[in-house]
């Protein structure tokens, strides 16, 4: 029988910058699939990290999207990147529904001198895909979103980046006496990502 | 069920059953409450119990207070601190965006970022780059003669003649000419696609000529007094007059006027329709400031009123990359540079210029705002300074007309690189102080906006 050791493969900052975004870009997807957020019409399978993920393709969220995970690797990648959080409001009222909050610990050994890690690629993947799947479930019980709704995208980053145009200045969107669940986290050696759900109260069902 | 309510169904527990639906859940068994005095601290419970709570007062917080506490909730757990950004690139929008413009914009977005090292250093200009003659101007506060068109060509009124000026082939020809009696203009404004423009006048006559054939296309009637500011939405041409009313034109239809709003206290001094053409700003001489939505303007109810200004409000611009953010500035009283939240209703910043502020204008390469002063007490009359944004630091040296006569109107290039001033030093200056433009990261600025008069509207 094969030896069972798993391989490692070397992980770079750029490559672990570029996990992260894609997988960012992946969790938005599915998180605007699954909350409903844009009609399902609106999305096409592909496969990703072992599962069947949903893209949209409405080319405006499309892009959207695609824009924002480009900034995001880049700064990931500058190591100024701490945390990155998907608001979900309600049209209507702009009220902030469920706030998705992405956390990101980089090894800024790597960041100033340039060193590589080693892990399994089919590890971190093993790990994302934990956490899709977890994604996938919280709709059993995350409160149903009856209204219309955006989302927005928020990032945390470091005082002394340069902030491009497409990015403004904003306040935290926070809830009010959230319910949180967090979620598994994923570490790529370089970047630890924790994802972490918080929503709003459903007060109906509230048992003394 | 927890480790409590278990304890509730033991048997030796000799409570009585009614403790059974007490609402407190105790921890030891018993019915009586039995307390123990050594442990008490019988002074501190007797004045908890007494004391009525004092209805706070509106707590003055000084601005050391402010900042620091600003410092603290910006600091994340660990101390570090950080930035809150919101994405707002592409619009992303469920229904097919198929406009041109919006195609070109993502295209100019997903350019990327200049590496830091290679930042552009600017160089702030201490004299104009031309000078052009400007006889006869009206040294008049109230008036607001001179406005630079999409078709980057210049409209100035001398006296009671409007020129245009070509600033391509640098060309000056008359387009029109006030023969009445007393009567001039006091107000131009050039349309969005740059081809017709607004002419108000001091005896309330407003009109529209094309710029092309020099020919009178329409007369508005509707005001009883000076036009003194005019402002334009696409097809809807706002005027504000000294008769206290600002009335909104829609050019394409016979009967012209949609509605006619009389809020302010006194003459209406400026008029400005934001980037996404909802809201309206307008300053009057009572020295308010009236944000109004699109849709409201008839009823009368606006969205905010701003009181803060203590002199008359001609100064107003918006925000090109934040499209609830507005700036105004007071007059000589005043002499206060205030940026305001149009969502919120509230003032973010108020800077004191000391000098009364003429114009306005926003840098749309670099976040930055150059505001234009006449008479002042403070430091920076009759002068031209220009303001980081947001912090409002003073950036450069100021810039002066001749004999530090006042500036009395500001307008900025289609393309955004230079600023034009009027003063009343009769000249017309032009400064070429907002570039050098940032690939891929300036706001709205494409050829296309010279081309197309579309409004690209941040649409979810």
């Amino acid at each position: 029988m094969a030896s069972r050791t798993a391989s490692k493969d070397i992980i770079t900052l750029r490559g672990s910058a570029a996990i992260v975004s894609e997988y960012f870009g992946y969790a938005a997807n599915s998180i605007l699939y699954n909350r409903g957020v844009y009609p399902e019409e609106n999305f096409k399978k592909v496969k990703k990290y072992g599962l069947t993920m949903l893209l949209t393709e409405d080319e405006g969220v499309k892009t959207f999207i695609s824009n924002l995970t480009a900034q995001l690797a880049e700064w990931l990648e500058a190591g100024k990147l701490q945390r990155v959080v998907l608001v979900i409001m309600s049209k209507a009222s702009g009220e902030v529904l469920e706030r998705w909050n992405f956390s990101i610990e980089t090894d800024s050994e790597v960041v100033e001198k340039g060193v590589s890690r080693e892990k399994s690629d089919k590890e971190i993947m093993r790990e994302i895909q934990a956490i899709m799947r977890q994604i996938a479930s919280s709709i059993t019980y995350l409160p149903c979103l009856e209204e219309p709704c955006v989302f927005d995208v928020l990032a945390y980053t470091n005082t002394d980046v340069a902030v491009p145009f497409t990015w403004i200045e904003s306040d935290p969107k926070l809830i009010a006496n959230p319910q949180m669940v967090k979620l598994h986290s994923f570490d790529t050696k370089i970047h630890k990502v924790d994802t972490l759900v918080s929503y709003k109260n459903d007060d109906e069902w509230d048992e003394s | 069920m927890d480790e409590n309510s278990l304890r509730r169904f033991q048997p030796d527990w000799y409570s009585p059953t009614r403790l059974l639906s007490s609402p407190v859940d105790y921890d030891f068994p018993g019915d009586r409450f039995i307390p123990n005095r050594s442990l008490m601290d019988l002074d501190q419970a007797h004045t908890l119990l007494t004391n009525r709570t004092k209805k706070l007062g509106k707590p003055k917080f000084n601005n050391e207070y402010r900042k620091k506490m600003e410092e603290n909730l910006k600091l994340d757990v660990e101390g570090r601190p950080f930035r809150m950004l919101v994405f707002r690139g592409s619009p992303k929008s469920s229904r097919q965006s198929t406009r041109l413009i919006d195609e070109m914009r993502r295209s100019d977005e997903e350019i990327p970022l200049q590496n830091n090292d290679n930042r552009r250093y600017r160089k702030f200009p201490l004299k104009a780059t031309r000078a052009l003659d400007a006889p006869l101007l009206s040294d008049d506060y109230y008036s607001n003669i001179m406005d630079w068109g999409k078709s980057n060509i210049l409209a100035i009124v001398l006296g009671s003649i409007l020129y245009i000026w070509n600033a391509q082939v640098q060309k000056a020809q008359i387009l029109m000419e006030v023969k009445r009696e007393h009567d001039y203009p006091t107000s131009v404004a050039w349309s969005d696609d740059g081809k017709t423009i607004a002419v108000g006048c001091n005896s309330s006559k407003l009109q529209l000529w094309d710029a092309q054939t020099s020919k009178l296309v329409r007369d508005l009637q509707g005001h009883q007094s000076r036009v003194g500011c005019v402002a334009w939405n696409g097809h809807i041409l706002t005027s504000g007059s000294k008769d206290r009313a600002i009335i909104n034109h829609d050019v394409r239809a016979r009967n012209s006027l949609v509605c006619l709003t009389r809020v302010h206290g006194g003459e209406v001094c400026g008029v400005k329709w934001s980037s996404t053409g909802n809201a309206l700003a307008s300053g009057g001489n009572d020295n308010l400031v009236y944000i109004w939505d699109i849709s409201k303007m008839s009823s009368r109810h606006y969205m905010h009123r701003f009181s803060e200004h203590h002199a008359a409000v001609k100064a107003l611009a918006w925000c090109p990359y934040n499209s609830d953010v507005l700036a105004s500035g007071g007059g000589i009283d005043d002499g206060c540079l205030k940026i305001w939240n149009t969502q919120k209703g509230t003032c973010i910043s108020t800077t004191e210029t000391g000098a009364q502020i003429c114009g306005l204008q926003w840098n749309r390469h670099h976040k930055e705002i150059l505001s234009g002063h006449g008479f002042g007490t403070g430091e920076s009359p009759c002068q031209l300074c220009l303001w980081s944004y947001p912090s409002m630091a003073r950036i450069g040296e100021p810039m002066r007309h001749a004999s530090s006569s006042r500036i009395l109107h500001l307008s900025q290039s289609p393309d955004g690189l230079t600023v034009v001033s009027a003063g009343a030093d009769e000249t017309l200056r032009f400064w070429e102080i907002f570039g050098p433009p940032q690939d891929g990261c300036s706001a709205n600025i494409t050829d296309l906006d010279n081309l197309l008069s579309l409004k690209a509207s941040a649409v979810r």
